[in-house]
């Protein structure tokens, strides 16, 4: 399911209303054009899935967070700042997650090139 | 009292790998624990992306060095539902057996690494990986290797099981009901040992879910998800598969669940051996080529439910190679419910709930 | 007989009314005594590893001489001879202090022990209450130690020790009390005597559990090895010396389990009373296989934490060694 940015949140905070109690992954994908945040989010009761995904413009890449409705959602959050470059607003903890990597870009963007000598920022 | 800060790893003889934790203590209570990690960081979803389909399963072994089948199994999976290929339904039952074989071994390595995270000089490590390699002798018969398999064709499993492999299974199966007896009654019932273990580390049902927590981690803390019955795959639903769920939600909960599953995991081998028999199809698979088959789900969900928890991967797929492919860890997220678990509780508890989480650090960082 | 002679001789020398010579057979006989502690210590590495071998299904060490017999030297010389290095922070004297008036106050309490009946540096009516009171310095020793080396593991590991003595220290007393009004003497060789009938193991089963449970936790053997615990704090004091601290750790901890079996064997086996065999090898036989014991102790249980073992010295063992105390009475005043 597609949701625009700003209804992120708001979107996030009903499905959790309706039931889907469980956050089972934060990811991103980067299509070049866009750059899409993929929520995985589960109702234990109804044993289902939903996927909401949205679209960010990669100049201006950043989410809320949603660590108020999902305790578990920091550490996917801070993985995703880390790899993408997705900054993540209101978020409290400002350390990212893996150790701290000072070479240029992101690593799982496709704009990374892969094999290419490690060069500092 | 002063608060002490104290740096654990990430060299140290219980962190399961290279893990740092960076422990707040008042005099000998935990105030505040932060994992920092990302010392085996290696970039699997980077890597992936630059390698043809069939040439990733090496890789996926080396996450979770403890379970590599599984791993493995779970991007094969991934791999097979984006191709659009049908696994037979013989070569299904030869997988679901090899898995849970995969998980008693790895179950066995858990419980011998709990009991050296409390301080038994040893012993029930000893026993955990005696044991542990009977199980990988009777992959190596299976699959043609010790540890990394790679074993996992398309649609199928590498070669068929040598003729003596289900008597040999039977065998070692016999012996290991009878072992576990020797488990339960010397360490589980070992008085210290429930001193150290009941009502320590309680992780209630509500922050469960809310922190995401997986695996055995959830079904302690009394959650009935296993995904090998919510979202049966393969023929376990055909095998009249039982999740173990315990709703104590502490360490011992969690220890426990772990022998009740090697229990359910001997239980569906047996059964497996038995309705494979009649099964049709072969379970080879196809051989690993340089073209496979064009995609035709361009992305494709699979979750498995991996010894240690849930596994996800989200894959979106290009002509030859996987264009992105992104990894739930189990562990990952049960590593980040640890200072909620951990906090408030004795230092010398800290690594008895680290052990019960049952961590492999390669898995956590990728 | 030729060996009862010459410890006869040995005795006198001991007990001589002139000083000088009675100093120098003392200092003789705790050469031989540290002697034996050494060989002691050095068997018991072994017998530990191959025995702890055998439960877990190992073979334990066998390609260093026979049965890998040699196998503890190779590795000593191997500790010893590695760099000594002493962290910024850590107290030098103190360091390399502690572990001297360790085997000090070890070997000191084995000098007060009878041998057999002529085999005792001096016979003191008092001999059992000296004995504790210098028991009470390891604690302190080993406290130290955590301290001197200026870790925050080794400072943890202090606290540890130092809370695990407020829970045992007082049962232990009170035990070892019991014995010398069972024995109505707080001389060795009277409890001992005392002994030859029933075994004081048998006279009275609490208190020879509370004083094993409690000698297992004097030694820090475990479950109740917290200074050292190998998986939290890595190695207690050890973690940041060198090797060749390890290896006096080491030789330590098997002359203090020598001490203790010793103990045992004489305030609840008997010492050395038994047919047959010289007394002196009856009270190291005794000595050896309560040692075993506690080597099997080892590979049994998981490691007790510092509130648990608060909790059980004073909610059970210490009712328990008063029960033990009031029975006791009972049993010998009739």
């Amino acid at each position: 399911m597609s949701i625009e940015k700003k209804d992120l949140v708001k979107s996030i905070e009903q499905a959790y209303s309706e039931g889907y109690t469980y956050l089972v992954k934060i990811t991103a994908v980067d299509y070049v054009k866009t750059v899409n945040v993929i929520y995985i989010l589960r109702s234990l009761d109804k044993n289902q899935d939903k996927i909401l995904e949205c679209e960010l413009d990669p100049a201006n890449l950043s989410v809320e967070t949603i660590t108020h409705i999902y305790e578990g959602a920091d550490w996917y959050e801070r993985e995703m700042q880390e790899m993408f470059g997705v900054r993540i607003n209101g978020r409290k903890a400002k350390r990212l997650i893996l150790e701290k990597w000072d070479g240029k870009g992101y690593p799982l963007r496709k704009s990374f090139e892969w094999g290419k000598p490690y060069e500092k920022e | 009292m002063a608060i002490t800060r104290i740096n654990i790893g990430p060299v140290h003889p219980s962190t399961h790998g290279v893990a740092r934790l960076v422990v707040d203590l008042d005099g000998d209570t935990i105030v505040k624990v932060e994992p920092h990690i990302g010392y085996l960081h290696r970039g699997v979803e980077k890597l992936v992306e630059n390698r043809i389909y069939m040439q990733s399963p090496p890789y996926m072994e080396k996450i979770d060095y403890v379970a590599p089948m599984a791993v493995d199994e779970l991007y094969v999976a991934t791999v097979e539902k984006a191709l659009n290929v049908d696994v037979s339904e013989k070569a299904s039952y030869a997988r679901i057996i090899l898995l849970e074989l995969q998980r008693i071994a790895s179950h066995l390595f858990f419980i011998g690494s709990v009991t050296n995270d409390l301080g038994q000089s040893f012993t029930g490590f000893m026993w955990g990986f005696m044991d542990r390699d009977k199980v990988l002798r009777l992959l190596e018969n299976a699959t043609g290797q010790r540890m990394f398999y790679v074993n996992m064709r398309l649609g199928g499993i590498n070669r068929e099981f040598p003729k003596d492999f289900e008597y040999e299974t039977k065998e070692f199966l016999d012996y290991f009901e009878k072992r576990l007896k020797d488990y339960e009654n010397f360490i589980e019932k070992n008085p210290i040992f429930i001193q150290r273990m009941k009502g320590v580390g309680i992780l209630n049902l509500d922050d469960a879910i809310n922190l995401g927590v997986t695996g055995h981690v959830l079904r302690a803390s009394g959650v009935k998800y296993d995904v090998r019955k919510n979202n049966p795959y393969y023929k376990y639903s055909e095998l009249n598969f039982h999740p173990k769920i315990l709703s104590d939600g502490d360490n011992l909960s969690r220890f426990r669940i772990r022998v009740m599953e090697i229990r359910e995991s001997i239980r569906l081998i047996r059964d497996s051996f038995y309705k494979m028999e009649s099964a049709d199809g072969s379970m080879v698979g196809m051989p690993v080529k340089l073209f496979s088959p064009k995609p035709t789900n361009k992305i494709s969900i699979v979750n498995r439910e991996l010894p240690r928890g849930e596994g996800l991967m989200y894959m979106v797929a290009d002509d030859k190679k996987p264009y992105r492919l992104s990894m739930r860890a189990p562990t990952f997220i049960n590593l980040a419910a640890l200072n909620k678990i951990a906090k408030g509780h004795k230092l010398a508890d800290l690594f008895s709930i680290f052990g019960t989480l049952d961590m492999v650090m390669a898995d956590v960082d990728r | 007989m030729l060996i009862d002679n010459i410890l006869n001789y040995f005795y006198s020398g001991l007990n001589s009314s002139n000083l000088l010579v009675s100093i120098l057979f003392i200092a003789i006989y705790a050469i031989l005594i540290s002697i034996m502690i050494s060989v002691f210590a050095y068997v018991f590495g072994w017998v530990e590893r191959k025995m702890i071998a055998k439960v877990q299904r190992r073979h334990g060490p066998n390609r260093v001489g026979k049965w890998g017999l040699l196998q503890n030297l190779a590795d000593l010389v191997k500790l010893i001879t590695k760099e000594k290095i002493i962290p910024e922070d850590a107290d030098p004297l103190l360091l390399n202090l502690a572990p001297i008036l360790l085997v000090g106050v070890v070997t000191f309490i084995i000098l007060l022990m009878p041998f057999s009946s002529y085999l005792q540096a001096t016979n003191l009516g008092l001999g059992l209450l000296i004995i504790f009171v210098i028991l009470g310095f390891t604690p302190i020793l080993l406290f130290i130690t955590g301290y001197a080396t200026g870790g925050k593991f080794a400072e943890l590991g202090a606290q540890r020790s130092v809370l695990m003595l407020i829970s045992y220290e007082i049962p232990m007393i009170i035990v070892v009390a019991t014995v010398g009004i069972a024995a109505g003497s707080y001389n060795l060789t009277s409890i001992m005597n005392m002994q030859s009938g029933l075994f004081n193991a048998f006279l009275m089963p609490i208190g020879f559990f509370i004083f094993f449970v409690v000698m297992l936790a004097e030694l820090e053997r475990p479950p109740f090895d917290l200074r050292e615990a190998d998986s939290e704090l890595i190695a207690g004091w050890l973690t940041d010396v060198s090797a060749p601290y390890y290896a006096v750790a080491l030789m330590l901890d098997y002359t203090r389990m020598f001490m203790g079996s010793l103990l045992i064997a004489i305030l609840f086996f008997g010492g050395w009373s038994g047919p047959i065999l010289p007394g002196i090898l009856w009270l190291v036989i005794k000595a050896f296989v309560i040692s075993l014991f506690i080597i099997l102790v080892r590979v049994a249980v998981v490691r007790m934490r510092v509130d648990k073992i608060l909790k059980t010295g004073w909610m059970y063992l210490l009712p328990l060694s008063i029960v033990n105390l009031l029975l006791t009475l009972i049993i010998v005043l009739k």
